[in-house]
């Protein structure tokens, strides 16, 4: 009988603790997705259809996710400035199509050339992140919309001219939504694309995620990686060992930016279309929540957060509108997804931050 | 006298800092107003109308601001609760000004609970406030859709069909106000140089101006600023820090609802999921251009903002589309404005504060002799 | 007594009359919609035949004009409404006016008010009806609920 209720008491207190250290909001998220890959079969939604589409999202969006993760580290916290990484993507997508590349070299060329915008944008954005340290956050969000609302004016602007992307009467300014066959549409996806029945797996966009996801581990791991883990956990500290802050802060922000670009370009690859001018204006928001969702914190995020996060909050976009709509005949998906998601950013910005600031 | 001297020019400098964005704005409304184009009465009229319909919901921004919170992005939830309330008297045929104080009547528990929930959330978030209430006004949003598109109509009884969706429950992506369109604008009519003057709308503005400024000298006015400037030293001389900033959110949550519905009865017509969507945005961007910055807004700031930036806002399109031939520009244009101002004075409050915070370590570091403070 | 009952009691009093207020809008805010017709209507096996022409004043304002067979209509607040009705029998005859009170149903959105009817002194279930929205065509497309945030509005 003691030992009954020695036992009892461990098992509370072992799910105290699995709720303590995974939260109580991810848990609710985490079972609620449960729930519906349990329902789908029930309601008459076919599991494997479903199951690829989660996973098709996930090869999208990991990318701009795991972006998050070296501004996390280095005390920058939640990069809500992502936009603008997604700028530069965007700008190295139309101009390799502009150039007249086409193919699955197109993507090539679009990432080469992304690159340097990336830098360049993610210096300066970088740059003023040091300027205003304790602030970053909101600033970041900020920058994201003046950048995408500035863009907007250059779509229009820039002399563009390939057919495939100008308005077909004006002969100028670039289309809302540009399609990419031809170009680098499922470039990724296709290679050794995987099909049994209705299962399908975009085998090269997961390699393709896996290669970045294991060298941003490989990097954390090195002493630069380690020392910008360091000025995010205490920055005194840092500063006192002879880590230089700001060059720290600096590469994460650069870092991350190019990774939204590398990002963007991933997801137009599966989705197939380049969407401009207000479209990356939340983009960053489902990063954000998603790698929150995963177990992240503003000031904690790892690779497996990152794979978590995409996985259940993809799961969910995908998940609830076939099953709500099999289930009530009502489409709560976007409203649930913006419960969801937005909780989730809220909860995390009300824990409070360990060491650092 | 030199150190005099040298403090002019300081002060001349700061003055200009200080003063940036209004500038800067005053310089973009001269350069597009000759280029717009439009007539003196077409531009006194629009900004008078302007004024009216917006200066209420600004004046919302201040008391927060007055807290130490910053800039309250959670006003939208206020603008939320004003158009449920809307919404409700619209399909019970209340019309007139009877319509819009019933609204605000049957708003003002749901705005009560939403600033309450607000500030709770807020005082969890310290130091982050002003990103959290950001993020609040996207999650409330979302509960406002599950409330207006799924439960109007199934749970809430909507009887009429102008306003509910075909398929039974949900509301129409705009509900007409036809019958309370510019009912208190036109209460007491008045020409004024060819433009309607919405004296009534003027009247309650000034009246809650006075309010601001009464408040300011209440004692939980008093305890609101110390709270602002330290939340330490409030502590510590015995005022309740939680209670005092979840007050000032409530209250900036009721003046948006009864702000929303001023400027819905302008408008005369609800977008019912996007009226209130921008809402914040503009108007912290328009207090923001009247020379406030995140922890010092003051009256002034509002009027001289809401004139300044809806002269571009009126002029900017017009302006674009005379310079490049598109009348797209002008559009991105006045959004890309907005936005850069709100960066803009953000990036400016937080270097000055990082300024202030470092001339606090120097001192310390002279008082003590040891450099450990200087974090 | 103590400072704190004091409060709850100014509160309770504050909600009591903003209660108060509410209840005097809902009653004093509704508005209906008159209609006016000028058609002949058959009561209690007589008929009241249309005049030639009829105007109705609202608040001092012309509301409307009806020859026969015709139908006006005004926004009204309230439950009380005077109107003042001129009505011309024949043509060539003067015309003679009428100040008209009467009190609208609350229930009602939409009321028709037969003047000829009325005019006659006729009882209430005579001359007032509802007014019924004919019902929307059937083939009315499902609306498309936009929940976009990037729709740029005008201030």
């Amino acid at each position: 009988m003691n030992e009954n209720v020695t036992e009892n008491k461990s098992i509370k207190e072992r799910i105290d603790g699995l709720v303590k250290s995974f939260g109580l909001p991810r848990l609710i998220i985490a079972g609620f997705l449960l729930l519906l890959y349990i329902l789908a079969p029930i309601v008459g939604a076919d599991l494997p259809t479903q199951l690829t589409n989660t996973i098709n999202r996930f090869s999208w969006n990991a990318i701009m996710v795991l972006a998050m993760v070296p501004m996390v580290h280095s005390g920058c916290g939640l990069n809500f400035g992502l936009p603008l990484g997604i700028i530069s993507g965007l700008l190295g997508a139309t101009l390799s199509i502009e150039l007249g590349f086409t193919g699955g070299f197109s993507f090539v060329m679009a990432m080469l050339i992304a690159t340097p915008f990336a830098l360049v944008l993610g210096s300066v954005y970088g740059w003023l992140l040091n300027r205003i340290k304790g602030g970053e956050m909101m600033i970041a969000t900020y920058v994201g919309f003046s950048s995408v609302s500035f863009m907007c004016m250059m779509w229009l602007l820039l002399p563009y001219d390939s057919p495939n992307m100008v308005w077909g009467l004006a002969g100028k300014g670039l289309r809302t939504t540009i399609s990419l066959e031809g170009y680098y549409n499922q470039a990724l996806a296709r290679i050794l694309h995987i099909r049994l029945g209705n299962f399908e797996i975009p085998t090269g966009a997961l390699l393709f995620f896996a290669l970045f996801a294991f060298g941003m581990w490989a990097f954390l791991h090195t002493k630069t990686g380690t020392a910008m883990t360091a000025v995010g956990s205490n920055p005194v500290f840092a500063k006192a060992s002879g880590i230089n802050v700001d060059k720290m802060r600096l590469l994460s922000v650069v870092m991350s930016t190019w990774l939204a670009a590398i990002g963007i370009l991933v997801y137009e690859q599966g989705f197939g279309f380049i969407q401009l001018y207000m479209a990356p204006f939340y983009m960053a928001l489902p990063a954000v929540s998603a790698i929150l969702i995963g177990g992240a914190s503003v000031n904690k995020a790892s690779i497996a957060n990152v794979i978590i996060g995409t996985f259940l909050f993809q799961g969910i976009v995908t998940m609830t509108p076939t099953v709500m709509n099999n289930m009530v005949h009502m489409d709560m998906s976007e409203v649930v997804r913006i419960i969801a998601s937005q909780g989730m950013i809220l909860y995390a910005l009300t824990r409070k931050t360990e060491g650092g600031k | 006298m030199s150190v005099n001297k040298q403090k002019t020019a300081v002060n001349a400098a700061e003055l200009i800092r200080n003063n940036s964005v209004p500038i800067m704005f005053i310089i973009i409304c001269a350069v597009c107003i000759p280029l717009a184009g439009f007539s003196p009465s077409y531009l006194f009229n629009e900004i008078i109308t302007r004024i009216g319909r917006n200066t209420f919901l600004i004046l919302s921004l201040l008391i927060p601001v007055m807290a130490g919170m910053g800039l309250n992005f959670g006003m939208t939830l206020g603008a939320m609760a004003g158009e449920i309330g809307l919404i409700l008297v619209c399909d019970w045929q209340i019309v007139g000004i009877p319509a819009m104080i019933l609204a605000v009547i049957i708003s003002l528990p749901i705005a009560v609970g939403l600033g309450l929930f607000c500030g709770r959330i807020l005082n969890m978030a310290r130091g982050r406030e002003m990103i959290t209430s950001y993020i609040m006004s996207f999650f409330i949003n979302g509960i406002y859709q599950l409330v207006v598109l799924y439960m109007m109509g199934s749970i809430i009884p909507i009887k009429h069909s102008n306003i509910k969706l075909p398929r039974g429950y949900g509301i129409r992506n705009t509900v007409s106000l036809l019958r309370m369109r510019q009912k208190l604008d036109k209460l007491i009519p008045l020409k004024l140089f060819g433009a309607d003057i919405p004296v009534m709308t003027f009247i309650i503005i000034a009246i809650l101006c006075f309010f601001i400024i009464w408040f300011r000298k209440t004692k939980l006015g008093q305890d609101m600023r110390a709270v602002g400037q330290d939340m330490e030293v409030a502590k510590d001389s015995g005022i309740n820090v939680e209670r005092t900033r979840i007050i000032s959110i409530v209250i900036s949550t009721i003046l948006a609802d009864i702000g929303m519905v001023i400027y819905l009865q302008n408008m005369g017509n609800i977008a019912t999921y996007s009226s209130h969507s921008q809402i914040g945005m503009f108007c912290i961007a328009a207090l923001l251009v009247g020379g406030a910055s995140v922890d010092r807004a003051s009256i002034g700031n509002v009027f001289l903002g809401v004139t300044l930036f809806h002269m571009m806002f009126i002029v900017a399109p017009a302006a674009g589309a005379r310079i490049t031939g598109d009348s797209m520009i002008g559009e991105y244009f006045r959004v890309f404005v907005s936005y850069a101002v709100i960066t803009i004075a953000l990036v400016m409050y937080e270097t000055k504060k990082r300024r202030a915070r470092s001339r606090v370590g120097e001192q310390l570091k002279l008082e003590q002799g040891t450099g450990e403070e200087a974090a | 007594m103590s400072s704190g009952k004091k409060t709850i009691i100014i509160r309770m009093c504050l909600v009591l009359l903003l209660l108060v207020i509410a209840v005097i809008c809902f009653i004093t805010g509704r508005g209906h919609t008159v209609y006016f017709d000028n058609k002949a209507v058959d009561f209690s096996g007589e008929t009241y035949p249309a005049v030639y022409k009829i105007e109705v004043k609202v608040n001092g304002e012309k509301a409307a004009k009806l020859y026969e067979d015709e139908r006006g209509m005004a926004d009204t607040m309230g439950q009380s409404f005077s109107m003042v009705v001129e009505m011309t029998k024949e043509k060539g005859d003067e015309p003679t006016a009428h100040a008209v009170s009467l009190s609208l149903p609350y229930s009602m959105d939409g009321i028709i008010l037969n003047i000829p009817a009325m005019m006659a002194g006729l009882p209430p279930e005579a001359y007032l009806s509802e007014f019924v929205q004919a019902p929307e065509p059937e083939a009315e497309e499902s609306e498309e609920v936009v929940t976009d945030e990037f729709v740029m509005e005008d201030l």
